[in-house]
């Protein structure tokens, strides 16, 4: 995910990653990491903290002063075999919710015009 | 270009209850824009400029497809989705091109052809089974299966997913040079992930994805040195 700063309210970091902050910790469905002193003071939580306990890459381009937040690095790309919620656009930009299609089975096909 | 086959394919299985969705993987809406609007699909047809399922079902080429169950639930990971049937065996180079393009194109061509191919009627077989059978289908993987089918997410690949969104997010900003810096990173950290490499190339190369001075790498020089017999996973039907 795109920042533009290294500090977000809990709410936002759990809206934007599904990590919740609570007393314990970072915590996510059963798993919780403990968030070391300073990961989190005055409402806001240090998102260079978190990314390194959470096995996150954080890269930075100098020149416009943004960040990418990039995913948690581990054993498999799916940590379940429930599809992760995604919205795309169509080519009018309309998003469209994967989850929407519930009820029906689904093949998603990728492809590219290159 | 494999539209037109899903469409019919979702022409076919609708009625039974699959539904398809494709995402073009491509940077620029507009590159997807006549494929989709000449395909005629009844079906939802998404732009993924972001690559977000590069990074969130770990897909690195196309064409590649998933399935995924009535409760939201993948029973086939990604995997190379052979639909189309090609004959690459008689392909020519388009005449009056000069001499060094020939070549190129040329050279391009017999690395074409030495990509495998794989059976397109089986393919649909297992996806008929499925779609009639559901779990029952010997094509349904349990979801341990699934989540061992997927692929592996070394530090390496996630931070190249993180480089490949800001590189976008800067070019979809107006900062071109910017971003290609960006690209240049998830290439070196995600070598056998085309989708990245592809995009950017076709930037600075359209068509040819040819040698450039703003990539280390283009499409001859990268299928050559990774040998055009793994461009595909083959799939695992």
């Amino acid at each position: 995910m795109i920042l533009d700063r290294l500090d977000m309210t809990p709410d936002e970091l759990e809206r934007r990653t599904g990590w919740e902050l609570k007393p314990e910790g970072l915590c996510k469905d059963d798993r919780c990491v403990p968030l070391p002193a300073g990961g989190a003071a005055d409402g806001l939580v240090d998102v260079t903290v978190v990314a390194e306990r959470l096995g996150m890459p954080l890269v930075h381009d100098e020149r416009h002063d943004l960040w990418a937040l990039g995913p948690e690095a581990g054993d498999r790309v799916l940590a379940s075999a429930e599809l992760p919620p995604i919205v795309l656009a169509d080519v009018e930009g309309r998003p469209f919710d994967l989850s929407s299609l519930r009820g029906e089975k689904v093949l998603i096909a990728a492809w590219a015009s290159w | 270009m494999a539209l037109p086959v899903w469409q019919q394919l979702r022409t076919e299985l609708h009625p039974q209850g699959l539904e398809i969705v494709t995402v073009a993987l491509d940077l620029e809406v507009d590159a997807a824009r006549s494929w989709i609007e000449r395909s005629g699909a009844d079906h939802p047809q998404l732009v993924d400029t972001a690559h977000r399922l590069d990074e969130l079902l770990g897909i690195v080429n196309v064409p590649t497809a998933l399935w995924v169950d009535e409760n939201g639930m993948i029973v086939r990971p990604p995997h190379t989705a052979a639909v189309e049937r090609y004959d690459f065996s008689k392909l020519k180079t388009p005449k009056g091109l000069p001499d060094d393009l020939d070549a190129h194109i040329r050279d391009m061509l017999e690395q074409v052809k030495r990509i495998p191919r794989f059976d397109a009627d089986h393919y649909v077989e297992a996806l008929r089974d499925w779609v009639e059978h559901g779990a029952a289908s010997e094509y349904a993987l349990t979801p341990e299966e699934v989540v061992q089918g997927s692929a592996s997410r070394s530090p390496e690949v996630a931070e190249a997913a993180a480089e490949f969104e800001l590189g976008q997010h800067l070019h979809h900003a107006g900062h071109v040079e910017s971003a290609r810096a960006h690209f240049r990173a998830a290439h070196r950290l995600q070598p056998e992930n085309w989708t990245y490499k592809r995009n950017a190339w076709e930037l600075v190369s359209p068509g040819i994805q040819g040698p450039s001075d703003f990539y280390d790498g283009d499409w001859l020089s990268d299928i050559k040195a990774a040998g055009p017999e793994h461009y595909y996973a083959p799939p695992d039907f």
